[in-house]
C-alpha cells in the first residue's frame, strides 16, 4: 500500500531538492531503503564514479548492510577480522567470489551492471548484505530516520523507486508516480517490510 | 587432580582479564584455540541427583536431610581448537573439564566439516566424527552451550548426555518456495547404550555433557539387574553389536520467521548384544520434532516435542526385559533487549515401562519450570542467573527409600566466559 503526499509551495521551479521520507507499515522510519528516482520516467546519466566504495567484515558482519554504487564502480572488501572470510554472491548483476585471509585489505570487485547483488559468506552464514548497483544518478539510501535527500531534481513528473532487501513486493522494489513541483518537496511512501530471518544458531 | 586445579586456576585468573575485556588486547591463545569457562554459584534442596547416584533430576542436590544447599563450582572448562584445512574444510575438536565427568579432562566432540561453495541454488556440505546429532534448537556454538540459559529442556539434556554418535552425515540445502528446505542424512555407530538413562533413571534437566571416555551415573538398580546383568554406570560412546544406525532430518525455513524440523533416529542396536562391562546394545527410536518463530522484534518462541521408545535384553516368552516408551516436550518463550536477554520455559515429560525385567514402578510422569535471566558484560564475558523447579512421580524412588513424588529447586549463578 502506498500513500503519498505534496507540500506545495508557492511558485514553481525547474529544479528542486527532494526528500523521500520511507516507513513501515507500523510508521517507524525504514532505513537502508535505497531511493532511485527517475525524471520524467528515465534514469539520469550515472556520473564516473569518483571513489572506491567498501563493504567491510568487521566481527563476523558486513558493513555497510546495504550499499549503493554507480554502474561501473568498484567495490572494496577489505577484512578487519582475524578469521577468512568467503565473500560470494550469485546475483544476475555480478556473480563472484572473494577468498579472504584474516585482516586482507586490498581486493576488490568491478560492478558493471545494474541490480541488487546479495552477498554471503560461506564460512559464517549469518553475515549478509547487499550491494545495489543503480543505473541512475539519483540513487542513494535512507538514513536512521528514514529519509534521503536529492539536489537539482528537475521539475516534472518523477518515477520513485524505493528498494529494500525484505520488501515484500516483487523484485523487492515499489514505484510510485510523482510531480516535483516546489521548493523543498516531501514524498512520503510506506512500504510493507518483512522481518529479518531470524540466525540460526549452529553447532 | 593437580592438572585440573592450575587449568580452574587459570580460568578463575582469566575471568577478571575476561570481564574487563583486557584478555582481548593480550590474545594468549592462538589462532583457532578457544578456551570457554563457567563459574557458578549452585544451590539446590530435595533428593540426591542423579549425578551423584540418586533419582534427582537435576545436576545439583540437597543436602542429606535435603534441605537447601548452597555451594560455589567451577562448572565446566572447555578448550576449543576450530583448524582450517583450506577454503572448505574445518576441524572442530572440543575437550571438557567438568564437574561430575568421570576422568578430569574427557574429549567431547571431534569431527572434520566439509563446506563447499554453493553450487546455483543447492549447498552441500557434511561432517564426519564424534558429534550430537541436530537436535537441540537450545544449543550454539563449537562449545554446545546452552544459549541465555544454563539448564537445557529435559529432551536436549537427554541429547547432552547419551545421544551422541560417531559416523558420516551430510546435508542438502536448497531455497524453495521462498524459504529454504535442507535434508540431512547420517549413517553412525557408537550409540548403542542410548536409552539406558532414560530407562533406569528417567528424563533430567541438566547441563552435564557426555564424553568419549567417560561414564554417566545410574541410579540404584533392582534386584534383577544389579544381580550381574547391568553395570551400575552407563558409558554412552560405545558400539557393541557393529550394526550401524542412522538419521534423517528435514528442516524448512520459511520467509516468514518461522522454521520447523523433524528427526528420525534409529540406533539399530541389538537388544541382546552385551560386552565384559555389563554393557548393552539398545534398541532405541525416536522422533523429534522443533518450531522456532520470531514472534515480535527481540521476542521467539522455541518447541521441541520428541516420541521414542528403547528396548534391551532378552525375551524370554514374558516380552523383553526392558520395554521403556519415552515422550517429552517444551515450550521456551525468549525475550532479548540490547545486552540483557530473559528466558521461561515450560517442560513436561513421562515414559512407560512395559518390560518383563523392569516393571511399571520404572514409569515416571513430570514437570519443570524454569526461568533466567542473562547479561552480556562483554564479547567474552556473560552473566546467568537461572530458577528451575522439577515436579516428577516415579515409583521406583521407594527402593532408595523416599516417596515416589519429588518436588527439586535448584538456583544457580554463573559467570560464563570465553577467550
Amino acid at each position: 500500500m502506498i500513500i503519498f503526499s505534496l507540500l506545495a509551495c508557492a511558485s514553481p521551479a525547474l529544479a528542486a531538492d527532494v526528500t523521500v521520507e520511507v516507513r513501515t507499515q507500523s510508521g517507524a522510519p525504514a532505513r537502508e531503503a535505497v531511493v532511485s528516482l527517475y525524471p520524467a520516467g528515465r534514469p539520469v546519466p550515472v556520473a564516473p564514479p569518483g571513489k572506491t566504495y567498501e563493504i567491510a567484515q568487521q566481527n563476523i558482519q558486513f558493513s555497510p548492510f546495504v550499499l549503493v554504487v554507480p554502474v561501473g564502480a568498484n567495490v572494496a572488501f577489505p577484512n578487519y577480522d582475524k578469521v577468512r572470510h568467503h565473500v560470494y554472491s550469485f546475483s544476475p548483476a555480478k556473480r563472484f567470489e572473494l577468498k579472504l585471509y584474516a585482516r586482507e585489505q586490498n581486493r576488490t570487485v568491478h560492478f558493471d551492471r545494474p541490480g541488487p547483488v546479495p552477498l554471503g559468506c560461506n564460512i559464517h552464514d549469518n553475515m549478509s548484505a547487499f550491494i545495489l548497483v543503480a543505473d541512475t544518478g539519483l540513487s542513494a539510501k535512507t538514513g536512521a530516520d528514514g529519509r534521503v535527500s536529492f539536489a537539482d531534481v528537475p521539475a516534472g513528473p518523477v518515477v520513485v523507486r524505493v528498494w529494500h532487501p525484505y520488501l515484500r513486493a516483487p523484485d523487492n522494489a515499489v514505484e510510485v508516480r510523482w510531480a516535483v513541483a516546489s521548493a523543498h518537496p516531501i514524498l512520503q511512501v510506506k512500504v510493507a517490510l518483512r522481518p529479518p530471518p531470524p540466525a540460526a544458531p549452529a553447532y | 587432580m593437580s592438572g585440573l586445579r592450575a587449568f580452574l586456576r587459570a580460568v578463575a585468573a582469566l575471568a577478571l582479564a575476561g570481564g574487563t575485556g583486557a584478555a582481548r588486547a593480550a590474545e594468549p591463545l592462538p589462532a583457532g584455540f578457544s578456551v570457554v569457562g563457567d563459574i557458578r554459584l549452585a544451590g539446590a534442596d530435595g533428593e540426591r541427583s542423579w549425578t551423584d547416584g540418586g533419582f534427582g533430576k537435576t545436576r545439583f542436590g540437597g543436602d542429606a536431610a535435603g534441605d537447601f544447599r548452597l555451594r560455589p563450582r567451577l562448572a565446566e572448562g572447555e578448550l576449543v581448537w576450530q583448524p582450517r584445512f583450506g577454503w572448505a574444510v574445518t576441524g572442530t575438536i572440543v575437550a571438557a573439564a567438568q564437574t561430575g565427568q568421570e576422568h578430569p579432562i574427557d574429549l567431547i566432540e571431534a569431527f572434520v566439516s566439509v563446506k563447499p561453495m554453493p553450487r546455483g541454488g543447492t549447498r552441500i556440505s557434511g561432517r564426519a566424527g564424534l558429534f550430537w546429532p541436530p537436535v537441540s534448537l537450545e544449543h550454539e556454538g563449537a562449545a554446545w552451550t546452552v544459549t541465555d540459559m544454563i539448564t537445557p529442556s529435559a529432551i536436549n539434556s537427554w541429547i547432552g548426555e547419551e545421544v551422541k554418535v560417531a559416523g558420516v552425515e551430510a546435508s542438502i540445502a536448497r531455497a524453495l518456495a521462498g524459504g529454504q528446505l535442507t535434508a540431512t542424512g547420517a549413517v553412525f555407530g557408537f550409540n548403542d547404550t542410548a536409552g539406558t538413562l532414560l530407562a533406569f533413571r528417567g528424563w533430567a534437566l541438566h547441563d552435564l555433557k557426555a564424553t568419549a571416555f567417560g561414564h554417566q551415573q545410574l541410579p540404584p538398580l533392582n534386584a534383577f539387574m544389579s544381580g550381574g546383568v547391568q553395570a551400575p554406570v552407563t558409558r554412552p560412546a560405545l558400539e557393541i553389536d557393529d550394526r550401524p544406525g542412522f538419521y534423517g532430518k528435514l528442516a524448512w525455513r520459511a520467509a516468514a520467521p518461522v522454521s520447523l524440523e523433524a528427526l528420525y533416529y534409529d540406533n539399530r542396536g541389538r537388544p541382546e548384544a552385551v560386552n565384559p562391562s555389563l554393557q548393552w546394545g539398545w534398541r532405541t527410536r525416536f522422533l523429534n520434532v522443533g518450531a522456532r518463530a520470531e514472534i515480535a522484534s527481540g521476542t521467539r518462541l522455541l518447541a521441541q516435542a520428541m516420541t521414542g521408545s528403547t528396548r534391551m535384553g532378552f525375551d524370554e516368552g514374558a516380552g523383553i526385559w526392558v520395554h521403556t516408551r519415552f515422550r517429552a516436550a517444551y515450550v521456551r518463550l525468549s525475550h532479548t533487549t540490547g545486552r540483557a536477554a530473559f528466558n521461561a520455559r515450560l517442560d513436561l515429560f513421562g515414559t512407560r515401562e512395559r518390560g518383563s525385567a523392569l516393571g511399571r514402578e520404572e514409569s515416571e510422569e513430570g514437570w519443570a519450570a524454569t526461568a533466567a535471566a542473562s547479561l552480556r558484560l562483554s564479547p567474552h564475558a556473560q552473566v546467568l542467573l537461572e530458577a528451575l523447579r522439577v515436579d516428577s512421580r516415579r515409583e521406583a524412588r521407594l527402593r532408595a527409600g523416599l516417596a515416589p513424588r519429588q518436588v527439586q529447586n535448584q538456583l544457580q549463578a554463573a559467570l560464563r566466559l570465553a577467550l
